[in-house]
């Protein structure tokens, strides 16, 4: 599991019983949780449901390393296949007929015809035959799932698009549980004044509907993919993740070992950091799958949107399709939106699988009678 | 093997109303079959009050639930058979089966406070029982009076049936439990550990009370705890099982003052007594046997301290030991008097 | 129960106002003048409204001023003018637009709930923790579906391909080209209609949920049906003015299903999940064996002891569940352009239209709020136990 403590600074605070061996106490922690780890993996390795999730995860996260080996294979080459650059100059072509030729611009002309503006020669007549060049081009050798309508490559968009969620959805988890269990465990700690306000702000942030916060939110502000990630992060380990981690930390500040702690001289900031939150930790790490779930489908719903300003991601590639006005025509250029639209899907739907194979693991109750 | 029954003359005439004849029962369980109730019998006359002991996991839930068939999906009537009245109710379809319980038998669950649904008033859910068994059916101020009379007689106010069971103590909840037990005036009543989850001077009361109402109104109570002495006090016959087996059975009083199975002499022999002979203090050693492969023998050779070659060998059948008394023990005779084992 | 509801009245209050100062300082001080530029740098604004807007915000007045000024113009209901609809009150779009969504969002959630708790309920009872694996996939794949996409993919399939159901927006043109109403009427016709006929059916499952009398509770739950259908045919069909509303209102209503239909599969795997799983935790409990032990039915073992105590925790997570629901419901509204709520928010946000975006911000918070009171409500009806620890 995670490891919240791994080096100690000078704290005059720190209780003698156990500064003896200051810099094995760490150690003594790392094995502990190392211990921990072997025995929840134990648990987890026999729910089916949360090795499905893993195995999904395993799948995309080889997915995003990809580009790397492929580009620095010269396998693709980066003119073609940059995710936000690249273009395909030599598109897959179709053999045409010229059945009427348009000449009056107000004549209602369909939006096929629009489209080979400038891409067929002037001479041509009734009857002759020409090459059309594709673009949005179907999936062919070069590009294993076609090209957008810019001609870049959706595998590798695809691809790029896994990190950017990767990244999104792990620094989101990352800030819930900083969060989460700061909060959590200061209300905790403190009780009176301090648990009621921070609670009732909690309350308040599980009302406020996420995502169209999200969107006022980017609709006023240049909003990066990491600006996302903090401000679901802060949503989630403020609301939700603090109020149940809270509940957590109050069943462990009721353990004799806090008692010790207080009693040797311990101060509440020492408490906090090395015997509450290191004890509630493991939970959090179950709230966090949850949130990686929560930030991937709502970095897609903004991108889809075009609130977003980044550069590759999955719910940007539907953008696309839906601003180029593809998104319909599934059957003819699917690869524009089902493999985006699935990806967004499964990813997250994998993070929630671990999630519930944890949870498990953190409430007995539910294990395998 | 015969079905031990107490001779009728001795239970003053009365016609048995229950009887269990070589019931097997297993649990089909992903890791094998367990064998939770295997070969057991015995007989229960009207009117009369038995007890059946054990440790936890021995299977006597398991016997009580297969008189109401009420044993989880998983499980497995092998053979043998339980009689009420003559009809043997494992043979009863679902739906004849629902016509007996409550009405014939009903039941006193162990830890009353999860026995009752949170979400409903007590007296409602004492009234759903009784809709579902008068034929013809209670006018509303017939039920009113009669679920009054009943708090009346279990002792407690007729305004509790208006009350939450979150709202009662675990004393008054254990008496209306036994209210709601005694509304379709049912001829067995069966009781599943009913004090164990009360202190001392309740689980007492509760019981001198269940003594009371048994006798008043002439019913049988077949009552499963796992302390020996409780159970003494209110019952006329004891069954001792072990490790899904009957290993002793016979009147309270010859069993209770003349243990004859080792593991009963040694679950008596932790109780302290005060009128009955001296014993010394022996304790039971080692914990019940996995009953997904039981020992061979006589189940309970591995935890008995005088457990011989034969007793590893070959199983012991129910002997009469006295003139109400059986015991499944190849040294029978010899375990009254038994005090240290020989080296 | 009223001193109960009262407690969770004064919260509220006490919540809204908390959330309103959110906004206020999500949106006027972190950034203070991003928000000015906003406002004063777009040029498609008119003229007229930059100068109203620079003069509301009084970005020159102290802090506390500005808050003040704030709080009161929300309350006397004066939101601002929206700038793409010029000089139209952004409270004047928004009661426009609210009750079209309040539509939508009901009639998802009372289809999701009630399939996803009977489907729930089935599962737990019939095949116990049997196919455990398949059912968890699916309902966390239910659930977890990239909305737009989903969306996209049964307008696709039902639109497109079948073309059995429109593609987007609430009404036909076409066919109200001579209509003699404007739409709004007949939608808020529609939408009394529907209420009235859902409040007999919720009152009439109410009563039958807290009976005693198990013939009572049928006769009351068909009951309860049967008058909402037939309050509904009789409106439609007896009254002069509903049978000459009947097509237009029938459009409206044809233009719901597919948007309904996707909130409802969306959501209704998460109630599933949960429903199974509180539902198989009941029936371990010891008052399921006393009620069988008791002889009832197995039906009636099911309904009344186990699923309605299976219910509380459903419960429980919709009161969490509240935004999301919402969140839903905006992003819905966004693909099948439902001229609600959540498609003024995403169109204003993307013409920065800044007045009617905080508007619409504000109304869709306080949606959640009173969402999440009623819910609250509703859980102190079904739990006796928090009904009277809160006023014992």
């Amino acid at each position: 599991m995670m490891n919240a403590v791994e080096t100690r600074t000078e704290d005059p605070d720190i209780p003698d019983v156990l500064g003896a061996e200051v810099d094995s106490w760490w150690k003594i922690r790392l094995a502990l949780t190392r211990r921990s780890f072997r025995e929840n993996w134990k648990i987890f390795r026999r729910n089916k449901v949360g090795l499905l999730g893993l195995v999904i995860i395993a799948f995309w996260a080889i997915m995003a390393a990809m580009p790397t080996v492929f580009f620095a294979t010269g396998f693709w080459n980066p003119a073609t296949y940059d995710p936000v650059t690249g273009l395909e100059l030599d598109p897959p072509t179709r053999t045409m007929v010229m059945v009427e030729r348009i000449t009056d611009p107000n004549t209602e002309i369909d939006r096929r015809a629009a489209l080979l503006d400038g891409r067929i020669p002037d001479t041509l007549q009734i009857g002759d035959t020409f090459d059309l060049p594709l673009q949005p081009a179907p999936p062919d050798a070069r590009h294993w799932l076609g090209t957008d309508p810019l001609g870049r490559d959706i595998m590798s968009q695809l691809m790029h698009g896994a990190r950017a969620s990767f990244f999104l959805g792990i620094l989101a988890a990352v800030v819930t549980v900083v969060i989460g269990t700061t909060i959590g465990s200061m209300a905790a700690y403190f009780g009176g004044i301090v648990d009621a306000s921070l609670m009732r702000l909690a309350d308040l942030l599980i009302m406020i509907p996420g995502v169209a916060l999200l969107i006022v939110i980017g609709g006023l502000f240049t909003f990066q993919l990491w600006h996302l990630a903090v401000v679901i992060g802060i949503l989630s380990g403020f609301g939700g993740t603090a109020i149940v981690l809270k509940s957590q930390a109050l069943a462990v500040k009721v353990k004799p070992f806090i008692d010790a702690a207080r009693v040797a001289g311990g101060s509440a900031s020492h408490i906090i950091f090395y015997h509450l939150i290191p004890n509630v930790m493991p939970l959090s790490v179950l709230y966090m799958m949850f949130t990686v779930t929560g930030a991937i489908q709502s970095e897609a719903v903004l991108s889809f949107l075009g609130i977003l300003n980044t550069d590759t991601s999955w719910g940007l590639m539907m953008n696309l399709a839906r601003t180029q006005g593809y998104l319909l025509q599934v059957t003819d250029y699917w690869w524009l939106t089902v493999p985006a639209g699935l990806s967004v899907t499964l990813l997250s739907a994998a993070f929630f699988l671990v999630g519930r194979g944890m949870d498990e693991i953190v409430n007995p109750r539910l294990r395998r009678r | 093997m015969t079905a031990p029954k107490l001779p009728l003359e001795e239970s003053g005439g009365r016609a048995p109303l229950l009887e269990v004849d070589g019931l097997v029962m297993r649990y089909d369980t992903e890791a094998g079959e367990v064998s939770a109730v295997e070969n057991v019998s015995f007989a229960l006359a009207r009117g009369e009050a038995m007890g059946l002991v054990g440790e936890s996991g021995c299977g006597k839930t398991s016997v009580a639930l297969s008189l109401l068939r009420l044993a989880p999906e998983n499980a497995r009537y092998q053979s043998g058979s339980v009689r009420w009245e003559g009809v043997n109710l494992l043979d009863l379809s679902d739906q004849q089966m629902r016509e007996y319980r409550w009405a014939e038998i009903s039941m006193v669950f162990q830890g009353a406070m999860n026995a009752w649904n949170p979400v409903y008033r007590v007296g409602a859910q004492i009234r759903e029982a009784m809709d579902q068994h008068f034929d013809p059916p209670l006018g509303s101020s017939e039920t009113e009076q009669r679920i009054d009379q009943l708090f009346q007689l279990v002792g407690l106010d007729p305004a509790v049936q208006r009350r939450y069971p979150h709202e009662l103590s675990g004393g008054m909840r254990q008496r209306a439990v036994i209210a709601m037990a005694l509304s379709c005036d049912p001829k067995l009543i069966i009781a599943d550990e009913p004090t164990t989850a009360l202190d001392v001077i309740v689980q007492a009361q509760i019981l001198e009370e269940l003594k009371e109402i048994q006798q008043d109104l002439g019913l049988s109570i077949l009552y499963i705890s796992h302390d020996m002495a409780v159970i003494a006090q209110v019952t006329d016959t004891i069954g001792v099982m072990y490790a899904g087996k009957m290993v002793e059975f016979g009147s309270t009083q010859e069993v209770f003052h003349r243990p004859s199975h080792p593991y009963s002499f040694l679950l008596l022999s932790s109780i302290p007594s005060v009128t009955g002979p001296r014993r010394r203090p022996m304790s039971l050693e080692g914990t019940p046997p996995n009953l997904l492969a039981p020992p061979s023998g006589c189940r309970f050779h591995p935890r008995c301290p005088w457990a011989t070659e034969q007793c590893r060998q070959e199983e012991p059948p129910m002997m009469p030991i006295g003139p109400s008394q059986w015991a499944a023990c190849w040294n029978a005779e010899q375990v009254p008097q038994m005090g240290e084992p020989a080296p | 129960m009223l001193r109960y509801v009262i407690r969770r009245l004064i919260q509220m209050v006490f919540l809204f106002l908390a959330f309103l100062t959110v906004t206020w300082f999500l949106l006027y001080i972190l950034p203070g003048d991003a928000v000015a530029l906003k406002y004063a740098g777009n040029p498609n604004i008119p003229p007229e409204a930059r100068e109203v807007a620079l003069q509301r915000l009084g970005l020159d007045k102290p802090v506390l001023i500005q808050f003040r000024d704030y709080m009161v113009n929300f309350f006397q209901g004066d939101l601002g003018v929206s700038f793409n609809q010029y000089p139209r009150p952004v409270t004047e779009i928004i009661g426009e637009r609210l009750p079209r969504t309040l539509v939508l969002f009901l009639a998802a959630l009372v289809t999701y709930y009630w399939a996803g708790f009977l489907a729930g309920k089935y599962l737990a009872w019939r095949r116990g923790s049997r196919g455990e694996m398949l059912i968890t996939v699916s309902g966390v794949g239910l659930y977890s579906l990239f909305l737009p996409f989903f969306a996209l993919m049964m307008i696709w399939l039902f639109s497109v391909q079948l073309d059995l159901l429109p593609i987007s927006k609430f009404l036909d043109p076409e066919k109200w080209r001579d209509a003699p109403f404007m739409a709004n009427e007949v939608f808020m016709r529609l939408f009394w209609v529907t209420l009235t006929a859902a409040i007999a059916m919720f009152a009439a499952s109410f009563a039958a949920l807290r009976t005693n009398n198990r013939r009572l509770e049928r006769t009351l739950r068909w009951g309860g049906i049967a008058l909402a259908a037939l309050w509904f045919l009789f409106y439609w069909f007896g009254t002069p003015s509903g049978q000459d509303m009947r097509v237009y209102a029938g459009d409206i209503g044809y233009h719901m299903v597919l948007p309904v239909l996707v909130l409802t599969l969306i959501n209704f795997g998460g109630v599933m999940l949960l429903t199974r799983s509180s539902m198989l935790e009941t029936l371990r409990e010891d008052y399921i064996l006393t009620a069988r032990a008791k002889g009832l039915p197995e039906g009636v073992v099911r309904d009344r002891h186990a699923a309605r105590t299976a219910l509380l925790p459903v419960v429980t997570s919709l009161v969490l569940a509240v935004a999301t629901v919402i969140d839903g419901g905006v992003i819905t509204e966004a693909v099948f352009s439902w001229p609600g709520m959540g498609e003024i928010l995403i169109s204003s946000v993307i013409s920065e239209d800044i007045p009617l975006a905080v508007g619409a911000f504000s109304f869709i918070g306080i949606m959640a709020l009173i969402g999440h009171f009623v819910v609250d409500v509703l859980y102190g009806v079904l739990d006796p136990r928090i009904r009277v620890t809160e006023h014992g």
